[in-house]
């Protein structure tokens, strides 16, 4: 009973702190609360691999839309493994997807809510010819198992096609996220969580 | 009764050496003292000893019912053995690693660890007279790799005129056979002593899957003959020799071709030993030792051609003059040596030597009846890394006639070894390659020149020496001993610096890594044993040894405390923070191990029965999540019971039978542990002539 009340009080000491700060646009107040939200299922399909040239149409995301677009709008696209981001230049991949946007990434070590800030405009880095902004690989390969893991404490900071901020952490490579993906696992599907801020501060 | 007789003598000698701190003890536990030599490089008691250490008798070897020194050593307290890639199985002591032990047979030491662990299986325990453990940090006299500590083999040896013959058959589940024949005979000055062992196995299969069996069949024959010759009271011959050799099926299965092969091992040792004495107080004794261990192996492809060749040939040539001054209250023992070593083997350039030079000295101090002071230092100059300076200092004290207490602080180091430094290997399906610190620029500008290599790492630097692994190990223990019960306890910490990994130098335009070897960590372990015996009556015994172990990297800790190490929630697959407590430690390390063991005699029907049960705790061999370190997040490798039993049934001096079973409930956990095969029966016939 006792405890009830005390999460109760609690939970309504929060609203009136969200709510308190939920008109103040000054970036040195209590940050707004984004919402996050989660992406399942996103399949990125690839031809090729296992030593053949890769190919095939990237899926582009768009984090302001959260979901999958067609348009030049895109922040990430995804095909197999590889990630690329809608700024720079282009890379010289198959199939690659025109970048008319000014997008970029940066790579920051932590969990998820701990990234609340927007890193330095140093620690950004765009596609460019032969290299990738995505630069060190987000997973582990088991060369046993064969299985993708994504790095835990990996968490990126998008800026998006049209310069605003998205945080986002890979959860899993494989249909349906299982917590122990195996050999029969479906590979080249997406869940992973983000953070979109479409206001122009330096807080997520 | 020739038992009792011979401890009598024994007790004799002790007292004249001790008489000076013995003189309190009764009768009783002097006739049953024991005596250990590998701790100070003279006879010592046991109990006044300020090391930790235990000695496994022929008796407990015999009853015990096994064959190979793996298979008893494994179950000493705290010492687990661990199998290494290659199979071979190795001893941790004190939470570290096989590397860091160093194993001697007769008080030299063996070779051919391949890739770091000595396998302890090569050897037979039909001739072992007694097997002596030191624990701790034991560079002060052996040098190199006594880090962990030392374990010498010693054999049989005749004491009297005597002409005796031993003859063993023993048959075993997976076809395995052991025959041993054993000569001993002394008359007047000449003595000698001849072993043979045959030792066959089917090997075993714990996955039925795959074409090859977990174990493939081997064979080996172990020939040892040692002769001794007394020219007079005064000066003293031995000459012993030991051949090993072993032959073991080599099968792979590569890309779905399958392939078949051979492994050889070939061993040779040899010891001359010239012992002086010049009068009461100073003995001398002169050695020279030769060894050689050579492996060959082959794999052929389906039509019989050559898909992979590989040697492996290392000679030590050492010899060493000791000599012991003996004092009232005191005894100095001083040795000078050197080491001469070479090895050749597939994946090194061309045939690398070793050359060292060494001394030390050790002042073993009784200043009153209840004190002894040991204190040593030995020095190695060497022709590949700095010079090591390895002292040590212990006491024992001996609160009353039934405790003593006993302290000891060392330095402990392991010389890079030869792969190490002289590795030049490149994996040829799938391309990155490993060279050894000495080679490594040289090999990384090959490539270079070759256009191979993409970049190299920023900060590698080859200009200064790779450093030994070092470490500072102490101890701290009691030994109680009172009637019919024995307890003796040690906390022990060992502390290792630069120990030598393997580091990223540069990628190949493959994508593939460069690897070399560096001082990269700081590892420490601490943790104590006990091991309490108690005899109810002499055909009743109890044993309980256990051992708690905490092993740990002091980066990891770093990085945990800045809080950079991460693991996945496995509901909402999210990344957290790891804690310190998260850690769980080294790899292969449990924190629990323990045995328990009773030995029943029926005297009327001259059968004894020993039980054993040894358990081990939860530990780690793989970071299933990836992040680097063993957290509790990861895969572990369950806790299991192992029981043995043997039953041993003597007729008359002249024959006994025993049967038993080692494994006797069957564990097996095939996916994480190979190296235990689920029970095994076995059969003994002894014949003594």
């Amino acid at each position: 009973m006792n405890t009830k009340l005390i999460q109760l009080s609690i939970f309504s000491l929060f609203i009136f702190f969200t709510s308190c700060t939920n008109d103040d646009d000054a970036v040195t107040v209590t940050p707004v609360s984004l919402e996050t939200k989660t992406v399942t299922n996103l399949y990125a399909p690839q031809t090729g691999g296992q030593g053949q040239p890769t190919a095939g149409a990237f899926t582009k995301f768009s984090f302001s839309e959260n979901q999958i677009v067609a348009s030049d709008n895109w922040d990430i696209a995804f095909r197999g493994t590889t990630l690329i981001v809608n700024g720079g230049e282009a890379i010289g991949l198959t199939d690659e997807p025109t970048r008319t946007g000014d997008g970029a990434v940066s790579k920051v070590v932590g969990t998820f809510n701990t990234v609340t800030t927007i890193p330095d405009a140093a620690s950004f880095a765009q596609d460019g010819s032969g290299t990738y902004a995505f630069a060190e690989p987000w997973y582990d390969y088991n060369g046993t198992t064969h299985i993708i893991t994504p790095k835990a404490g990996t968490i990126y900071v998008v800026k998006t096609h049209d310069g605003k901020y998205a945080k986002f952490e890979i959860l899993s490579y494989y249909q349906d996220a299982p917590a122990n993906p195996d050999m029969t696992s479906v590979s080249r599907y997406y869940t992973f969580k983000f953070v979109y801020q479409p206001n122009n501060t330096t807080h997520f | 009764m020739k038992k009792r007789i011979f401890f009598m003598l024994f007790f004799y000698s002790i007292y004249v050496t001790y008489s000076q701190e013995k003189v309190t003890d009764s009768l009783q536990s002097k006739a049953l003292e024991e005596v250990i030599v590998t701790a100070t490089r003279t006879e010592r008691s046991l109990s006044s000893l300020p090391l930790p250490s235990a000695i496994i008798t022929a008796d407990a070897i015999s009853k015990a019912g096994v064959t190979r020194l793996s298979d008893i050593i494994a179950e000493q307290t705290g010492l687990i053995t661990i199998p290494d890639f290659g199979g071979a199985e190795g001893i941790q002591m004190q939470g570290l690693d096989a590397a860091y032990t160093l194993i001697l047979l007769d008080g030299v030491p063996l070779i051919g660890r391949s890739a770091g662990t000595l396998d302890l299986s090569r050897i037979s325990v039909g001739n072992i007279s007694s097997i002596e453990i030191v624990k701790g940090a034991s560079s002060s006299l052996y040098g190199s790799d006594a880090l962990a500590g030392v374990i010498n083999i010693i054999t049989k040896k005749p004491k009297e005129d005597v002409f005796s013959g031993t003859g063993t058959y023993r048959y075993a589940t997976f076809e395995t056979q052991d025959a041993n024949l054993d000569f001993v005979w002394k008359k007047k000055a000449f003595s000698g002593s001849v072993f043979t062992n045959y030792f066959a196995t089917d090997g075993y299969d714990l996955n039925e899957a795959t074409p090859e069996k977990t174990v493939e069949a081997y064979q080996n024959v172990t020939i040892q003959p040692k002769f001794y010759y007394d020219f007079s009271k005064r000066l003293q011959l031995v000459l012993g020799t030991r051949f090993y050799h072993q032959e073991q099926d080599y099968k792979a299965t590569i890309d779905s071709e399958r392939y078949k092969g051979l492994s050889k091992i070939m061993e040779w040792d040899t010891q001359i030993k010239v012992s002086q004495k010049w009068n009461a107080s100073i003995d001398s004794e002169y050695e020279l030792y030769a060894t050689n261990y050579k492996t060959d192996e082959f794999l052929n492809d389906s039509q019989g051609f050559a898909f992979e060749n590989s040697f492996y040939n290392q000679w030590v040539f050492r010899p060493e003059i000791r000599t012991t001054f003996s004092f009232p209250k005191s005894k100095i023992t001083t040795g000078l040596g050197l080491n001469h070593e070479t090895l050749d083997r597939t994946y090194f350039a061309s045939e690398v030597v070793f050359n060292s030079q060494y001394v030390y000295l050790q002042y073993d101090y009784n200043p009153s009846k209840k004190w002894n002071i040991l204190t040593g230092f030995r020095l190695d100059n060497h022709n590949q890394y700095q010079s090591q300076w390895s002292p040590k200092i212990a006491a024992n004290y001996k609160l009353n006639t039934h405790l003593s207490l006993k302290s000891s602080i060392g330095y402990g180091y392991k010389a890079p070894d030869f792969r190490q430094l002289y590795f030049d290997f490149t994996n040829s399906a799938i391309g990155y390659a490993v060279f050894g610190y000495n080679v490594a620029e040289e090999r990384l500008n090959a490539l270079d020149n070759q256009g191979q290599v993409l970049f190299r790492t920023n900060g590698i630097d080859f200009s200064s020496e790779l450093k030994p692994e070092s470490s500072v190990n102490l101890n701290l223990g009691s030994f109680y001993e009172k009637h019919n019960f024995k307890w003796d306890t040690n906390v022990f910490y060992n502390a290792i610096s630069n120990l030598i990994d393997t580091k990223v130098i540069a990628q190949k335009t493959n994508g593939q890594n460069v690897f070399s070897y560096f001082n990269i960590d700081e590892i420490f372990t601490y943790g104590f044993e006990n091991n309490f015996h108690y005899s109810f009556h002499s055909n009743l015994k109890f044993s309980l040894g256990y051992q708690y172990l905490i092993a740990k990297d002091k980066t990891v800790l770093q990085e945990l405390d800045s809080g950079t190490v991460f693991a996945r929630d496995a509901n909402t697959l999210e990344s957290f923070q790891l804690k310190k407590t998260d850690y769980f430690g080294l790899f292969n390390r449990s924190k629990h191990t323990a045995n328990f063991k009773v030995l029943y005699t029926i005297s009327k029907l001259k059968t004894t029965f020993n039980l054993r049960v040894f358990y081990r705790s939860k530990y780690g061999i793989v970071d299933s999540n990836n992040n680097q370190i063993l957290d509790q997040y990861d895969v572990f490798v369950k806790d299991y019971f192992l029981t043995n039993l043997s039953i041993t049934k003597t007729f008359n001096q002249k024959m006994s039978v025993q049967i038993g079973s080692n494994n006797l409930f069957n564990f097996k956990n095939p996916d994480q542990i190979s190296a235990i095969s689920g029970r095994q029966l076995f059969a003994r016939i002894q014949f003594n002539l």
